[in-house]
């Protein structure tokens, strides 16, 4: 071997564990970074702490659950109006007949249900699933909107009573459904022929179908992973706030997006992805949020802080993507 | 050459963050317990005191955390200006503002974070889940005060005797009920016979009760119905006001339109085409449709706030009537808040909540909302110290400061 | 030789039929729905000069998501780049002409200009950092709405955009048809008759054999976005004129809504592009969109905004799940056509 081929292969190795260990890096980093502001300012630390566990539990929990989607290569834009659809089923379900395990029951069947019939409308009429996932997206923000804005009247939304899920509002509890959902994810992802074939599929689709691996039983699948994390991120939002309102879970949709990348996957998916990214990229997303929240005051700071955001987010791309570059642009 | 300029930006990229997170790290390194007991909002001079009806009245320095679900309103903006430009220069208290809140969990968490920051109360313009609000400061022992409308009756009963819910001081939904049906009675008053009416952002609560309120003005059923709850719950139902449902011979509802959208500019057109006598909204039209409906001389009402706009507005234009807040109208809440926090809590005569609803105030030519709009600015706002100062303090009795939320004048 | 010119021109009659069809069936369901339930669908002249300025508005928010997504590069920014160049153009021209005559002229010249710079600012992201374009226009669009926002404190731009001469803009349908006739000409010529247009289109079709034959992909790219911000910059203008605001308080994506709705246009329009121009099949799509959206307006008191969301979408759907089944369709039919003969013969 040539000392110049050595040199590229160390030099492409260097790359590829920078581009592997450079989202848990990060995360370190800001982490440190968010503990330094916190500190700095004089905020308690245990508060602040349990405030980011809280709002990245839900984003962490169906962005895991999408990842199962975008590593086939496929895309789902209609999450978080799922989960609002879930809540509110579940929340109806309970107000019919009071109910918890019916409640909970419903909020699980209708996320793996709304998720369900994006891959089957997609598979089965052969249309691009992103855009049915568009069309979901509007269906069950309007359908959720008339049910919550004609049964909350003047309250503005409808909900549970507030004790009934009370007892559950523990990070530990939380920690549990957490553990429990993302360590099946986890092994199916890493451990069974499932994931494999689903990443097979992402990389190269045409291969895959040529070695006998049929597509739509794995998109199925894969969408139904995403359900249950939207059964769960809606479950998870009521234990933490026993309402729903129009506005819930609006954010998740795109947030899902800008988490997974943040955590290290690429959005082709394939090969190169990683079950564990929403959980690191939905942290790190929270932790750089607040961090510059907490940094940057006044209203003008909205505005501040969500460019300086980007422009991380953007920089930590570039780093992380370093690996995988082509010769032509990236599509 | 790519690739250096790949570095270039890469390098760029890092230190626009490193600049913006030491720049903004730059100005405010002070730990909070420091400036709690140091400096508390802008009043530097004496932090610790506030003067007041002549006497030395000694208040205890404190931040008070505020939920905002509108962040950049002219309402919401010129409310905020009073806190953090007037308040807290005369009072040693510290305004932290929370970003656009959109539903119960972001003001939970907005709620903790405030807690978490040594917030000692919360003063709430957010109402996606109030009785969860009020739950979330219990937990957190935060002074709680709702200074933009009001909780649902049974809402309210349950959580009134508690003892971090200090007060809620704004438009009930009976206010907002007859803020509407004023403005219906006005131009029935003046004549008008075919009104359009803009429902602004039903189902939005708010907007329905005043919705329900104008057609109770002009003299119109809905469904059949006059009683308030049943007509705001039938425009709840229909998620709008169907015009087929509207009955009644004083005068013609002729047009209807409702959101903010794609189909809107024809809409509205369709409703200046309608050529009615005047253009009834129940918010918003002074930001989206001033200009059209000048051009088309279609007098029109609102309503909004006391701002430069709106009276530009009535001065040159077809604004002929607006119900609104002014700036410093949220001054009672945070002199309840203050006394809360200074350990003299003004609560109501079996102990519960101050539940004080705060009226609109109508101007319907220039002078009148000059009464308003100039005399409520900037260094001399209508709640200023002195009438705040009545309000504040172990002395003050409930009936007094009632009577200033009524009437400040 | 004239059966050949005979059958070229039955050919083009036919394809010009068949691209006709479909704004032809729009304008016939949506009239009749109206006309049964006594309404029109454009019932006066304003509403016509709306429904012009309208149908303008979409071809070019179709056009500006065709351009790069028909290469495979998402862009959510179109929303904020649309929001941004007619803020920057407001605000330059109220400090020069204070409003008065002349406004509307140069807010869209430089909105035009603003939205091109935008665009290529966007394109040189994407190309500087080679990741994928959807993720640059995710950051893109961060980046946009926060400085708008930081801009405008996030008010309402009302001061800079309310005057007679931007109101003279959206009273007349005229400088809207100037602005569709001018768009289409200059797309048409640009995509079909220019070398860009020939490489965007080798492009388009094969990304590496384009660029192993010699075709310059990057200025191929940064072109595309240039034009695609261009286009948004007078969406921008044209929205600007039609709602008499700006609104500077969009944050966390909440702009990207209007690449959604130019999903449905862009799939129709591709579709009637067949038969025609791809271009033209654009401003057709976008005719049926706007007789949909002033339909909608005149039936406002019964189909509210969430019935309207549900019907767009299902129309996608159907669209889609008709476009992606043509030939199973066609096969079927002609089965059944098929067997239904062999029956009559028997």
């Amino acid at each position: 071997m040539s000392r110049k081929e050595n040199t590229i292969r160390k030099s492409y190795r260097r790359r590829k564990i920078l581009s592997r260990f450079m989202p848990l890096l990060a995360l370190l980093l800001l982490f440190l970074s968010f503990l330094l502001a916190v500190e700095k300012k004089g905020y308690r630390t245990d508060l602040y702490l349990k405030i980011i566990f809280n709002e990245t539990a839900v984003l962490a929990v169906v962005a895991t659950g999408a990842i199962f989607i975008f590593t086939l290569g496929s895309f789902d834009i209609s999450l978080g109006a799922a989960t609002l659809f879930s809540a509110t089923l579940g929340i109806l379900t309970y107000m019919e007949s009071q109910s918890v395990f019916l409640m909970i029951f419903v909020i699980f069947i209708s996320g793996i249900l709304c998720s369900l019939t994006s891959s089957l409308l997609a598979s089965f009429f052969r249309i691009p699933a992103f855009v049915t996932t568009v069309a979901m997206m509007s269906v069950l923000t309007a359908v959720s909107t008339q049910i919550i804005t004609s049964r909350g009247g003047a309250l503005g939304g409808i909900s549970i009573p507030s004790g009934l899920l009370k007892p559950l509002d523990t990070p530990y509890f939380k920690l549990l459904l957490m553990a429990l959902y993302i360590g099946i994810a986890v092994f199916i992802f890493n451990f069974t022929k499932i994931g494999r074939r689903q990443k097979f599929i992402g990389a190269n689709p045409l291969c895959a179908k040529l070695t006998g691996i049929r597509a739509s039983r794995y998109t199925i699948i894969a969408f139904a992973m995403a359900g249950l994390g939207v059964g769960l991120g809606a479950f998870l939002t009521l234990i933490y706030t026993p309402s729903v309102t129009s506005g819930t879970a609006g954010s998740i949709g795109m947030n899902i997006i800008v988490a997974i990348v943040f955590g290290g996957m690429p959005i082709s998916g394939g090969a190169d992805s990683k079950i564990y990214a929403a959980l690191i990229g939905g942290f790190s997303y929270t932790l750089l949020n607040n961090t510059l929240k907490i940094l940057i005051e006044g209203n003008a700071g909205y505005g501040i802080s969500q460019m300086v955001s980007a422009l991380f987010f953007l920089l930590l791309v570039f780093i992380t993507s370093m690996n995988y570059r082509s010769e032509q642009l990236p599509r | 050459m790519k690739k250096n300029l790949r570095n270039i930006l890469s390098i760029a990229l890092s230190c626009t963050l490193l600049i913006g997170a030491l720049a903004s790290c730059g100005g405010n390194g002070e730990p909070s317990a420091e400036k709690n007991q140091n400096v508390s909002g802008k009043n530097k001079e004496n932090p610790a005191t506030a003067e007041g009806g002549g006497e030395d009245r000694a208040f205890e320095a404190f931040k008070t955390g505020v939920l905002v679900a509108d962040v950049s309103g002219e309402e919401a903006l010129a409310f905020r200006d009073y806190y953090e430009n007037y308040i807290a220069e005369q009072y040693p208290i510290e305004f932290l503002y929370s970003e656009q809140l959109e539903d119960a969990a972001s003001e939970r968490s907005a709620i903790e974070k405030f807690a978490a920051q040594g917030c000692k109360a919360i003063i709430s313009f957010s109402g996606s889940d109030r009785a969860r609000q009020i739950e979330s400061c219990e937990e957190n022992k935060l002074y709680y005060a709702v200074a933009s409308g009001m909780l649902d009756d049974k809402q309210y009963e349950e959580h009134k005797d508690s003892p971090y819910f200090v007060a809620q001081i704004g438009p009930s939904m009976e206010t907002e009920y007859n803020a509407g049906r004023e403005m219906g009675k006005y131009f029935l008053e003046q004549g008008a016979e075919k009104i359009a009416l803009y429902g602004a952002f039903i189902p939005n609560p708010m907007h329905v009760y005043r919705a329900a309120g104008v057609l109770s003005g002009l003299g119109l059923s809905y469904g059949g119905s006059d009683d308030k709850d049943a007509v705001a719950g039938q425009i709840f139902q229909d998620q709008g006001i169907k015009l087929e449902k509207v009955s009644g011979d004083q005068a013609e509802l002729a047009a209807y339109f409702q959101g903010y959208g794609d189909t809107t500019t024809d809409e509205l057109n369709a409703a200046i085409q309608a050529e009615p006598d005047a253009f009834i909204s129940v918010g918003m039209a002074t930001t989206f449709f001033t200009q059209q409906l000048n051009t088309s001389a279609v007098p029109f009402s609102d309503i909004d706030s006391f701002t430069s706009g709106n009276r530009k507005a009535m001065e040159e234009g077809e604004l002929t009537y607006l119900a609104g807040k002014y700036s410093s109208s949220v001054g009672p809440v945070i002199a309840a808040v203050i006394n809360a926090v200074n350990g003299h809590p003004l609560r109501n005569e079996d102990g519960s909540a101050l539940s004080v609803s705060q009226d609109y105030q109508v101007a319907s030519d220039l002078e009148s909302f000059d009464r308003y709009f100039k005399a409520d600015r900037g260094s001399s706002p209508i709640y200023d110290k002195n009438l705040l100062d009545q309000m504040i303090g172990q002395d003050t009795d409930l009936e007094t400061f009632t009577k200033l939320v009524h009437n400040p004048a | 030789m004239q059966n050949s010119k005979r059958e070229r021109r039955k050919h083009k009659f036919s394809a010009l039929i068949r691209a006709l069809f479909i704004p032809f069936l729009f304008a016939a369901v949506l009239s009749l729905i109206s006309a049964a339930n006594g309404k029109a669908m454009i019932p006066n002249r304003s509403a016509f000069h709306n429904f012009v300025i309208y149908t303008a508005i979409v071809m070019l928010t179709t056009m500006a998501l065709s351009i790069n997504l028909n290469s495979g590069r998402f862009d959510f920014s179109l929303g904020a780049m649309a929001l941004f160049s007619s803020l920057i153009a407001a605000k330059l021209t109220y400090a020069v002409l204070g409003g008065g005559p002349g406004s509307a002229v140069m807010i869209f010249v430089l909105s035009l200009a603003a939205g091109a710079c935008l665009g290529l600012i966007s394109g040189l992201i994407y190309v500087l950092l080679r990741i994928p374009p959807i993720i640059t226009s995710l950051g893109v669009t961060l980046i946009y709405e926060g400085a708008i926002y930081t801009i405008t404190g996030g008010r309402y731009v009302m001061e800079e955009v309310q005057n007679a001469s931007m109101a003279a803009f959206s009273a007349h349908a005229v400088y809207a048809l100037i602005i569709i006739a001018a768009v289409l000409g200059l797309m048409i010529y640009l995509f079909n008759y220019t070398v860009f247009g020939f490489n965007y289109r080798a492009l388009k079709e094969g990304q590496k054999v384009a660029v192993h034959t010699g075709i310059k992909e990057i200025p191929n790219a940064l072109a595309c976005y240039a034009i695609s911000g261009g286009l948004m910059g007078m969406v921008g203008f044209m929205n600007a004129a039609r709602n008499t605001n700006i609104n500077g308080g969009n944050l966390n994506f909440s702009s990207v809504g209007i690449m959604f709705t130019a999903f449905l246009p862009m799939f129709i329009g591709s579709y009637i592009g067949r038969f025609i121009n791809t271009e033209i099949g654009f401003f057709l799509a976008a005719l049926c969109m706007s007789m949909l959206n002033s339909c909608f307006a005149a039936f406002s008191n019964q189909i509210n905004a969430s019935a309207q969301a549900i019907i767009n979408a299902l129309l996608l759907l159907l669209f889609l799940i008709y476009l992606s089944n043509e030939n199973l369709l066609r096969n079927v039919l002609q089965n059944t056509a098929g067997k239904r003969k062999a029956a009559d013969h028997d």
